[in-house]
């Protein structure tokens, strides 16, 4: 019996390292191959049509080599780079990263430097706030790839009904949220979709009132959130917590075009290529996604003409009226690892990504490209000049190092949830400035 | 050790191969070969467990260990020399009476979960050794169904339930129940039925387990001894407790053990309802923690060794006993 079991366990052993050695075997093989070039893009931001284009260019340039891109989620992305970037097996040879994750890892030295090209990119055409998000003591570690500048989108018709105008001025865009609410008794109506965890677009009110999250003092960063400023901006949003939504308190800024496209909600902020997730029922012509026919063509091309004939767009109003509000400027930048063993075809890659034509692609794709001079492209619809004129202003998350940590501890998202709960605004602030500097120094 | 004997004995008859003296040398060496390789033997067929062992729960273990007296971030992931800083970590992180919540949570959170689990399990494995045969099979199956969904797909749609907006539990108690403070009512944003959420959810997925090795062990339980407690006229109770639970007992003391370990260390279920929008800090238990502190690998490091400091402090009464009934 005892022999038996043994020998069995044995067996089993030898064959889970016979497997573990076979996968091994198969990678070294592939890698002897053909050289591959691995780029990785976070989330479905950046279209297919594009990424046909960067492996079909690159490889038409690089006989023999094969570019690889491969799909991050944005959800855990920084403990996910903190491994891959540190191994020469595992890295990727170009990488997409958050604007405002860029810091992490520029000063932990992941990035090789690209000082030496950035005039060649598009010099100070290129966004300047993501370039100081990638740049330590004046050297360039990561460029910016594109930025997702947010505007609100909102239901014509609910407008009317409710007598409201597009409003000029951030304290009418409060008003008009509270007068949205009230005249839609439902339930679950909001005037404005703001759920408790979102943060992204809290924060506008924040930069526009004049208040900011951290500043730098000397060497130390401090947590501003219990500035005048940003109480003043704060009891603001809160204020639009308790009469202007009733989105859950529990839910982020991810899809929020659910409970539009629901008529849950007359207003939402999102990035401007959320058009294209708008799906209210009285346009719907039920067409098959995967049906490719011209004749559904057609009508998937009325549906949404009748969606954006029914929906606005406008940029958040700022303090003054014809002023855009001061927005979090969402996007990424791109960088070479250091570890990565390509890297002069990651050059090459970067070269290929700030040609015109793929920064013109960028932009007529509603993304504003790294190199702000191709953003005309963006066109002249109201969803472009929405775009534009938030990105004007945009701003950014703190440039500190450990700024990561922050969003990987969600500490903001903590803190909004706090505010929309009805917790005292001052002491939440003084709680989060508190966590805030514990985090970052 | 055994090495440095064998090269003058090995080395010894090429010199002198003339005197008759290797003679009576072979049948020395024979029997004292043979019991070295057959003691050896067993050993040798302990290797290929011994080397994944080592190398997949080992090597992290001692790093993990090494680690946590280091300064050790992402800095020094690449490239930048370590330094070490003795306790400091340890001093920080237990000096840090937020840590200390986190850890009384995580201790009450398993002995709640561990023991609901064994009472449910239990419970419905006494059951499935009573009801017929088609009640047994549906039980079964359920169970099964139950162990064998991935978690994540699980997760999903218990998430789904108790979805603050268009979850069903929150429809079912507003509609028809009349219950409408639960329109729109968020589950997870308090801690206390962040943790009720999570509970249910971790019971309904360690049950299983608990009842199909339970529902073994009773089938072990000799019908003669059942019965012969029966004429003596003992309850169904009494045969239960004083017979099939002291028979049963190692059994059920090692699925507790189990339970205890899997509920301290419990991650993936958390997690992902922290993902959902429950208040991140508020609702760290062991597992989260020491993953939130992942950016600083010798913190991370640091925690996780208090962690299984703990898990051996709950667990090793167990483990002791154990030892002692198997020797028995």
């Amino acid at each position: 019996m005892r022999r038996v079991r043994t020998g069995g366990l044995a067996a089993a052993a030898v064959a889970s390292l016979l497997a573990v050695s076979a996968c091994g075997g198969g990678s070294t093989a592939e890698a002897s191959g053909d050289t591959e070039v691995r780029l990785w893009l976070n989330g479905t931001d950046t279209p297919q049509e594009l990424r046909d284009y960067l492996v079909e260019t690159f490889e038409a340039d690089h006989e023999g080599m094969t570019l690889v891109i491969e799909e991050q989620d944005w959800s855990g992305l920084v403990p996910r780079l903190q491994t891959a970037l540190a191994s020469e097996d595992q890295t990727p040879d170009l990488v997409e990263i958050g604007n405002t994750q860029s810091p992490t890892f520029t000063y932990a030295g992941a990035f090789s430097d690209l000082s030496d090209m950035y005039d060649e990119l598009g010099g100070d055409d290129l966004l300047p706030g993501f370039v100081e998000a990638g740049t330590v003591d004046d050297t360039l570690y990561a460029v910016p790839y594109y930025s997702g500048a947010r505007a609100v989108f909102y239901r014509k018709d609910l407008f009317e009904q409710a007598g409201v105008a597009v409003p000029q001025t951030l304290a009418e865009f409060r008003t008009a949220a509270i007068a949205l609410q009230q005249a839609n008794p439902a339930q679950d109506f909001s005037g404005f979709w703001f759920p408790g965890q979102d943060w992204y677009n809290g924060i506008a009110w924040l930069f526009t009132g004049g208040g900011e999250l951290a500043v730098q003092e000397g060497d130390r960063w401090v947590g501003a959130l219990s500035s005048p400023e940003s109480q003043a901006a704060l009891t603001e949003v809160q204020d639009l917590f308790t009469n202007a939504t009733r989105a859950p308190r529990d839910a982020d800024s991810n899809e929020p075009w659910v409970a539009f496209n629901n008529g849950q909600a007359a207003m939402f902020s999102a990035p401007t290529w959320a058009r294209w997730s708008i799906a209210l029922p009285e346009c719907d012509k039920g067409v098959d996604p995967d049906d490719t026919s011209p004749e559904a063509e057609a009508l998937l091309a009325e549906q949404q003409a009748c969606n954006e004939e029914r929906t606005g767009v406008f940029p958040l109003p700022g303090a003054q009226p014809g002023t855009p509000a001061t927005v979090f400027a969402g996007g990424s930048n791109i960088a070479v690892p250091t570890m990565s063993q390509h890297q002069e075809e990651a050059r090459d890659l970067l070269r290929i990504i700030y040609s015109e034509e793929f920064q013109t692609m960028l932009a007529e794709n509603g993304l504003i490209p790294g190199n702000s001079q191709y953003a005309g492209a963006l066109g002249d619809d109201p969803y472009a000049q929405a775009a534009l004129a938030a990105a004007v202003d945009a701003k950014l998350t703190p440039a500190a190092e450990r700024w990561a940590d922050v969003e990987g501890a969600r500490i903001l998202e903590d803190f909004f949830q706090q505010i929309a709960s009805g917790t005292d605004v001052a002491q939440a602030a003084a709680e989060a400035d508190r966590l805030l500097e514990e985090t970052l120094n | 050790m055994a090495a440095p004997p064998l090269p003058p004995e090995t080395a010894a008859p090429p010199r002198d191969p003339a005197p008759p003296g290797p003679a009576p040398a072979p049948p020395r060496r024979v029997p004292r070969r043979a019991p070295w390789r057959a003691r050896l033997n067993p050993y040798l067929l302990l290797v290929p467990a011994l080397v994944p062992i080592a190398v997949g729960l080992g090597y992290p273990l001692v790093r993990q260990f090494l680690l946590s007296f280091q300064e050790y971030g992402l800095a020094q992931q690449f490239g930048r020399p370590a330094e070490w800083v003795g306790l400091r970590n340890y001093t920080e992180l237990l000096s840090d009476p937020y840590v200390w919540g986190v850890i009384g949570r995580s201790v009450a959170f398993c002995l709640v979960n561990a023991g609901l689990t064994m009472a449910v399990g239990v419970g419905l494995a006494v059951l499935m050794s009573k009801v017929g045969r088609a009640a047994r099979i549906t039980l079964q199956v359920g169970m099964l169904l139950a162990w064998g969904t991935p978690v994540l797909a699980t997760l999903t749609v218990w998430q789904w339930l108790f979805d603050s907006q268009y979850g069903v539990v929150n429809w079912v108690l507003a509609g028809p129940l009349g219950l409408a403070e639960f329109r729109g009512h968020s589950w997870i944003i308090e801690p206390a039925s962040f943790y009720l959420v999570a509970t249910v959810i971790v019971v309904w997925m360690s049950v299983p387990f608990v009842v199909f090795t339970t529902y073994a062990a009773l089938l072990q339980v000799p019908a003669e001894c059942v019965e012969a407690a029966q004429l003596d006229g003992a309850g169904a109770w009494q045969r239960f407790r004083h017979l099939s639970v002291p028979l049963i007992k190692p059994v059920l003391l090692i699925a507790a053990l189990l339970q205890v370990i899997w509920d301290l260390r419990v991650f993936t279920q958390i997690h992902v309802l922290q993902k959902a929008g429950a208040p991140t800090r508020e609702t760290h238990l062991l597992g989260t923690y020491v993953y939130s502190l992942s950016r600083e690998f010798s913190m991370a490091g640091a925690m996780a060794t208090v962690m299984l400091v703990l898990t051996l402090c709950l667990t090793g009464f167990y483990i002791r006993r154990m030892l002692r009934e198997e020797e028995l």
